[in-house]
């Protein structure tokens, strides 16, 4: 058991120096440094304390396994230190996640249908089939906004969290808790579709551009256009957004803005988006496409603002799976609270007794 | 004498005691032992709940003694549980240091506890005797509760945990797991 080399890399990937780790938990700087270099082990309740700060899990410290750490491709790089906050949440989350589905005995193999080929190969063609390979597979329909991200965390299990953070999205691939996905809570709804879409592209491609090498932590220019170019084809499917523009046309093909809107808003996209896939849909130049969006940026937006804008933090499912383990005695009130991320008052309202249960349980014969 | 000297509490009786304004009695009636792992958590709790503030190290040294735990022991305990236990408790959870601490004692702990998987350890270690539930500890101390333990059912998931039937179902589920070769490896 190497407590030491574990402790510190925990503390180096939320890039916290030894005089702060001493400051937050009051475990003085030179016994940090001790136990570091495997000179004394820390008491358990210190580790403990350390496990939280570092949000790890005590068992991180505990095991003789290798220690692995998955690559978090990002979209919109924050600096280093924000960067490493939200990757210790979003991987303390997943690790959550992961932990209910097997004391719920509910871990899913179900897989995505990942990419085949090589990195040099992949072409603008080749995202354009994976896209549509997608739809259909997702079974989609003309508005995949409509219907991905539920999909995804449904059927492909893909864990998907929307945190405030600074930056865009974040993906990754992990041994331990499979695919998941972290998206920024404080986006517009269409910019989290697309952001989605584009995240999607990266799980799929996840082995092809070689994610699980750190040399290969960032993702090319090339790749992101090409992750651009999926998600724009997922979520703008060639014949749909066709018949919808052409149907809204003038006789003499002519389209104004405002309209365009309007169909972004259909498709769950920024009219941004939707101007880029004039591109591919009508042969547009790109300058032309450039000019335009710089012509709408004055416009003003006539979407309606929609109380539920922001997302609930937690998958719907992840919460699904806490409730059940908290009501059969599974998962203490307390760790209860901290998934959740609720008080432990609010925690104690799952637990309330309803007036009207008896102590039959109610079932239905289905077969 | 107290009429629990060797008493070791986990976080949920605690935190329960607290509510029902039943710490300070029970400290009267026994000499409770705590991990300091529980702490954080009772203080974790303590800073959400609005009504309650959970100081246990106040009453360290009055009727309360705070127990710390040498790593490499309870990871070393915790590598000796089986798979189907290793999914039920974490090391986390500030039972497991507890629990190393009353297995590893020759002196006779009794534990209370409101968490299953504790007692079904205890019990696929033929230690069921060493656990309490929370109706039991109350009962036995003679500390009035206000509530008709006789009346709560598994559907009542609030109180259903500290009832001594809630004991008696985990600790069974224990003893099935230790003909089945489970428990510790």
């Amino acid at each position: 058991m190497d407590i030491g080399n574990r402790l510190s890399k925990a503390r180096e990937a939320v890039g916290y120096t030894q005089k702060a780790v001493s400051e937050k938990t009051g475990i003085g700087e030179s016994s940090l440094s001790d136990y570091e270099n495997n000179k004394r082990e820390p008491r358990f309740s210190e580790l403990s304390r350390l496990a939280e700060l570092y949000k790890r899990s005590i068992d991180f410290f505990l095991t003789d396994k290798p220690i692995v750490e998955n690559v978090m491709l990002w979209r919109r790089n924050p600096d280093t230190k924000k960067k490493k906050d939200t990757e210790a949440e979003f991987r303390q989350f997943c690790q959550q996640y992961q932990r209910l589905e097997v004391i719920m005995n509910e871990v899913k193999e179900t897989e995505l249908p990942y990419a085949k080929g090589k990195a040099e190969d992949f072409s603008f063609t080749q995202a354009d089939h994976l896209a549509e390979k997608a739809r259909n597979e997702f079974q989609l329909g003309d508005i995949p906004s409509a219907s991905l991200k539920q999909t995804l965390e449904e059927k492909y299990y893909v864990k998907i969290f929307h945190l405030s953070f600074t930056g865009g999205a974040v993906s990754t691939i992990s041994e331990e808790f499979g695919p998941a996905t972290l998206l920024n809570k404080d986006s517009k709804p269409w910019v989290r579709n697309y952001d989605l879409a584009h995240e999607l592209f990266h799980l799929l491609t996840w082995n092809i551009f070689d994610h699980n090498d750190f040399k290969h932590a960032e993702p090319s220019n090339f790749e992101e256009q090409l992750a651009n170019a999926f998600a724009s084809k997922l979520l703008l499917p060639t014949d749909p957004v066709k018949e919808r523009i052409e149907s809204t046309a003038t006789t003499d093909r002519r389209i104004k803005t405002e309209n365009l809107d309007e169909i972004a808003r259909e498709f769950g996209v920024s009219l941004e988006a939707l101007m880029w896939r004039l591109v591919s849909l009508y042969g547009k130049q790109p300058t032309d496409i450039e000019k335009w969006i710089e012509q709408t940026k004055n416009m003003p937006s006539i979407r309606v603002k929609r109380i539920p804008d922001k997302p609930n933090e937690l998958p719907e499912r992840y919460c699904s799976l806490a409730i059940r383990a908290l009501r059969d005695g599974r998962l203490s009130l307390i760790k209860f609270a901290k998934y959740m991320l609720m008080s432990y008052k609010q925690a104690q309202d799952y637990l309330t007794e309803d007036k009207d249960l008896t102590d039959e349980e109610v079932s239905i014969i289905v077969a | 004498m107290k009429k629990f000297p060797l008493l070791l509490l986990d976080a949920g009786p605690i935190i329960k005691l607290f509510e029902l304004n039943l710490w300070n009695k029970l400290l009267q009636a026994c000499d409770v032992t705590v991990s300091r792992t529980v702490i954080p958590e009772l203080k974790w709790a303590s800073q959400e709940l609005e009504d309650v503030r959970i100081d246990i190290e106040f009453y360290e040294g009055k009727g309360l003694r705070i127990i710390d735990h040498e790593t490499a022991t309870v990871a070393s305990f915790y590598s000796k549980l089986s798979s189907l236990y290793k999914n039920l408790i974490e090391p986390d959870d500030g039972e497991v240091a507890t629990l190393e601490y009353l297995l590893s004692s020759s002196e006779k702990w009794i534990l209370c506890t409101a968490d299953g998987p504790v007692f079904r350890l205890m019990g696929s270690l033929g230690r069921g005797e060493q656990g309490i539930s929370l109706q039991e500890l109350t009962d036995k101390v003679g500390l009035q509760v206000g509530i008709n333990w006789a009346k709560i059912s598994p559907r009542n998931a609030n109180w259903w945990k500290f009832t001594k039937k809630f004991r008696e179902v985990y600790t069974k589920k224990g003893q099935i797991d230790a003909t089945q070769g489970q428990g510790l490896l």
